[in-house]
């Protein structure tokens, strides 16, 4: 499958006007708040979009998980690749772990057929993971990238039909595996946090990114702290984006709900009461669907307004 | 005035709240004293002004004097009686070592009080400890399930938040320049990037990074082809944890395996046929050895078969004999050319 030939969509233009802030602000709005319809899909399917960042322990697998599940549960049919061949963790987030006994080289080797090979969630039935080997299993390095290829031709044939969205969680670091995942990829989604050292390998990953034909790249900022950036303790996701120059698809707050959902293996977009990194999550896999990114970010906590009997405690 | 001080002070290392009550009431009754007296030298100042009135008026200023002096006597009389309330008054309450000695019956009731608050204060927190460590999700919880032994994870009961369409946790502000969610207000400011920004990281970058995608992979060491240009060969460490550079893939085959969709695995059809082929190699050696055997040489059948050979090489050392000649071909065996021992590995857990 060639890059050239699946038409990577442009994002949709920035209608930023400097001189008009009114304007901006109500704009900004409607790409915050998009509940209540179901979003519409852009470009063409399968959208095979991969999930990078460079720097370890930033959140890609988690993103994938979560944004994975909300796409599903918009009601888009999603199959998440984990393409980290030595250090796969997308099943434990998903709960999964114990419904892999096929991978993808199971499936080159034939022991299986890519079918049987795919997990499906229970909970979101078009929802289905992939997993690209087994932790002790060695992939031909040159030949990773050529299996992904495949597969992506494979699942666009299948039966039940194309999947809308092929999300490829990408392993840390610009190794081979890095390599492997991006080769079937049109779009990508950075992930980052707000620190130097994460910024200089997602600037780095970025230029491999464009290097290699991947112009769609927008970037998700995830564990942002508003208290701390309030404390100018932590840059701010506009400074982050002074920086790198990407477009925002998400802002991820800090959310210790991220831990105890990663240990059940329950991700957090299905939490209830929905927590407010899975609310993000949400609106990022929203943007993710129509091309969008965000034109406001959320800068710091208001102090709420206090009542009459405020003093009392009320 | 001057003398109640004193007596309060001496009074003072015996107040009560009830004293310090009529302490405050004569504060009170100070103060409307104080604005009596003000009132009467507003009186006298009316009364230096208009002092050139005639002798009618100088008869009735008189009289005005006589009872403005009256009620002076009156209030100061009033003050005296305030004074001796309160001198009875304290005289009237016993010290307070009293008070304390004629209470001395509840203090065990108070202390019984006090202890089961305490108590009622420890239960509180081994309760909220206890529930800590059963939160779902804790690292308590994975302990009790095993470390990790995910089997149990499916136990717990799951939360789904259904409805993504219409969520009443977000709420954009009239003024559209906050956004409330889960109940915390944020403000919101606009992105600043522009599309020529953009257009400059990216030539940045494209200055910075000029990378090629690798082609080649070779194990260090490895001679470098020719007409390969260096900066598509990834270097492979030898060591490599999960990769290899072994190419000894049929490639073809791989990409039917991929694209499959129906009917039995490559891999475990050509085993399956193997397999057969061998059974029925057996089968047919077995019949062939009950017509060839020499009933005389019996006792070979009542040894048992060589534990230590495999039943390949067991089928394979009878076949020879059995001059038959069908031998399974080499080229049927499939080789597990990505040097994944699958089967044996990773089995699913209990």
């Amino acid at each position: 499958m060639s890059r050239e030939s699946a038409a990577p969509q442009t994002p949709k233009p920035y209608h930023y006007q400097r001189t008009k802030p009114s304007s901006r602000n109500k704009s900004s709005t409607r790409s915050v708040l998009q509940y209540n319809r179901k979003p519409q899909l852009a470009g063409e399917t399968p959208r095979v979009v991969v999930i990078t960042s460079g720097k370890g322990g930033v959140g890609k697998t988690t993103t994938t998980a979560n944004v994975g599940l909300s796409l599903a549960r918009h009601g888009f049919s999603v199959v998440a690749i984990d393409a980290d061949v030595g250090l796969r963790n997308l099943d434990l987030l998903l709960g999964l772990e114990n419904r892999v006994n096929y991978t993808v080289i199971e499936v080159l080797n034939g022991d299986c057929r890519l079918d049987q090979a795919l997990v499906r969630d229970k909970r979101w039935s078009n929802f289905e993971l992939l997993c690209i080997s087994k932790p002790r299993s060695k992939l031909p390095i040159g030949f990773g990238g050529k299996a992904l290829v495949w597969l992506v031709d494979a699942l666009k044939d299948r039966q039940e039909g194309c999947p809308d969205f092929i999300l490829i969680d990408c392993p840390a670091g610009i190794d081979a595996g890095f390599i492997t995942a991006i080769t079937p990829a049109n779009e990508a989604v950075l992930v980052t946090t707000p620190d130097i050292t994460s910024l200089r390998d997602a600037d780095r990953v970025t230029g491999l990114l464009e290097c290699d034909g991947i112009k769609d790249i927008k970037m998700i900022v995830n564990r942002v702290r508003t208290d701390l950036i309030r404390g100018e303790d932590m840059m701010s996701v506009l400074d982050v984006q002074e920086m790198l120059g990407l477009a925002l698809l998400g802002v991820i707050p800090e959310d210790s709900e991220v831990i105890r959902s990663t240990n059940r293996g329950f991700p957090l977009v299905l939490n209830k009461p929905p927590t407010l990194a899975g609310l993000a999550f949400e609106q990022a896999a929203w943007r993710l669907v129509e091309q969008d990114s965000m034109q406001a970010v959320m800068v710091e906590e208001e102090p709420k307004k206090r009542g009459f009997f405020s003093f009392f405690g009320g | 005035m001057i003398a109640w001080v004193p007596s309060i002070c001496v009074s003072s290392h015996q107040i009560s709240s009830n004293v310090l009550e009529i302490r405050t009431k004569l504060r009170f009754n100070y103060g409307c004293l104080d604005w009596n007296r003000k009132r009467t030298c507003r009186k006298f100042v009316l009364r230096a002004l208009s002092d050139s009135g005639s002798s009618v008026d100088d008869n009735k200023r008189i009289q005005n004097e006589v009872v403005d002096a009256k009620r002076g006597r009156v209030l100061l009389e009033n003050l005296k009686f305030q004074a001796a309330r309160l001198q009875e008054t304290v005289s009237y309450f016993p010290p307070v070592v009293f008070v304390m000695k004629r209470q001395s019956g509840t203090n065990f009731a108070i202390g019984l009080c006090i202890l089961a608050t305490i108590l009622v204060i420890a239960v509180r927190l081994y309760v909220v400890k206890k529930s800590r460590y059963s939160h779902p999700g804790s690292v308590a919880d994975l302990v009790r399930r095993g470390q990790l032994r995910s089997d149990r994870r499916g136990i717990s009961a799951p939360l789904k938040y259904e409805d993504p369409f219409n969520n009443p946790l977000v709420k954009v502000g009239k003024s559209t320049s906050t956004i409330e969610m889960c109940g915390k207000v944020y403000r919101l400011a606009p992105v600043t990037l522009t599309k020529e920004q953009q257009t400059i990281h990216q030539k940045r970058r494209s200055h910075a990074y000029q990378w090629k995608r690798p082609t080649i992979f070779l194990r260090e060491g490895d001679p470098i082809p020719p007409d390969v240009d260096p900066d598509t060969i990834r270097w492979i460490p030898a060591n490599h944890p999960f990769a290899t550079t072994a190419t000894d893939i049929d490639e073809d085959l791989a990409q039917n395996n991929m694209y499959q969709k129906h009917g039995v695995p490559f891999r475990i059809q050509a085993e399956h046929e193997a397999l057969q082929r061998k059974l029925e190699a057996l089968q047919s050696g077995q019949k062939l050895n009950k017509l060839v055997v020499d009933p005389g040489a019996a006792k070979d059948f009542e040894r048992p078969f060589k534990s230590h050979l495999k039943p390949d090489e067991r089928v394979e050392q009878s076949l020879p004999s059995n001059h038959l000649g069908s031998n399974p071909s080499k080229s049927k065996q499939v080789p597990n050319s990505f040097g994944s021992n699958s089967n044996s590995e990773e089995m699913p857990k209990a």
